[in-house]
């Protein structure tokens, strides 16, 4: 299958409330042990933090040449997937904003499951150049 | 639980060891397979200007959401459980990143009590790498 190119990532062309698309994917039992290995805890139940269902939508929806830095993160924890169950995630711009002269991008993705549960909502607060962010953490360079 | 109980109640403090193995492990999670700031030394350069890959802040939150969940139990954390973090440094392969948490206040909603406990990373050094809060709401 010939796959579609993106359009660019043009953050001042974004608007708040824009719809990112939704998606779906299967959870397999592989990624939730994956994931409980990688944060040291056997008893981890949302994996999904993993899988970045927010940023998915947005790398899927668009390409992202500039990237960016994690600022922060919420996330609404609702019913813990199951392994084998399709989960259906939906995204949307939920906010953007400057700060001290540097672009924010709020995005939000909600993930359901096949039977209609409820599974979280998370937000990610992306501050769109990160090599601000790099200067900041090595001033000397 | 009562929501009382849990004012009194001790709060679990995490060690986590980072590595980039982990950090490798984190992002094979996801669905797409791509490079990144996280699992490439040349893509954290090239982005960040630094000589190492960063780990995940998502990491942290899962962090956040292991100590809430021994916290309030997961029979309450799983459906009401709510985890804010802001990053303020990166986490690097060979930290220890520890995360605690204190409580905060109690407030009367709609379906029961929402208690809420103030979360803090902070690495080896003792610098502070992500802040914020987590609540799960009691009935």
């Amino acid at each position: 299958m010939t796959q579609q190119k993106l359009p660019e990532l043009d953050y001042n062309k974004l608007e708040i409330g824009e719809e990112l698309g939704t998606y779906e994917y299967v959870l397999t039992q592989e990624m939730i042990d994956e994931y409980r290995k990688s944060v040291d805890d056997p008893d981890g139940a949302f994996p999904t933090i993993a899988v970045k269902h927010d940023a998915t939508a947005l790398g899927l929806a668009y390409e992202d040449n500039t990237g960016g830095v994690n600022a922060g993160n919420e996330i609404e924890l609702h019913n813990p997937p199951i392994a084998g169950k399709k989960i259906r995630v939906t995204g949307r711009i939920h906010d953007k904003y400057s700060r001290r002269d540097k672009p924010y991008l709020v995005i939000e993705a909600t993930a359901t499951d096949e039977d209609g549960r409820l599974i979280e909502r998370m937000r990610t607060y992306q501050m769109k150049k990160p090599d601000e962010v790099g200067k900041k953490w090595h001033p000397q360079s | 639980m009562a929501s009382t109980e849990l004012e009194t109640k001790a709060i679990p403090t995490l060690s986590k060891s980072i590595t980039q193995v982990k950090i490798n492990q984190f992002e094979s999670c996801g669905i797409r397979e791509r490079e990144n700031i996280h699992n490439s030394p040349e893509l954290a350069k090239q982005r960040l200007g630094t000589t190492y890959p960063i780990a995940s802040g998502r990491m942290s939150v899962a962090f956040a959401a292991e100590l809430l969940r021994k916290y309030f139990g997961p029979e309450v954390f799983h459906h009401s459980g709510v985890v804010n973090l802001k990053f303020l440094r990166p986490v690097k392969e060979g930290d220890a990143v520890t995360i605690s948490g204190q409580y905060n206040s109690s407030s009367e909603v709609e379906n029961g009590t929402l208690v809420t406990v103030d979360i803090t990373c902070q690495n080896q050094n003792g610098d502070t790498t992500a802040i914020g809060q987590g609540s799960a709401v009691i009935n």
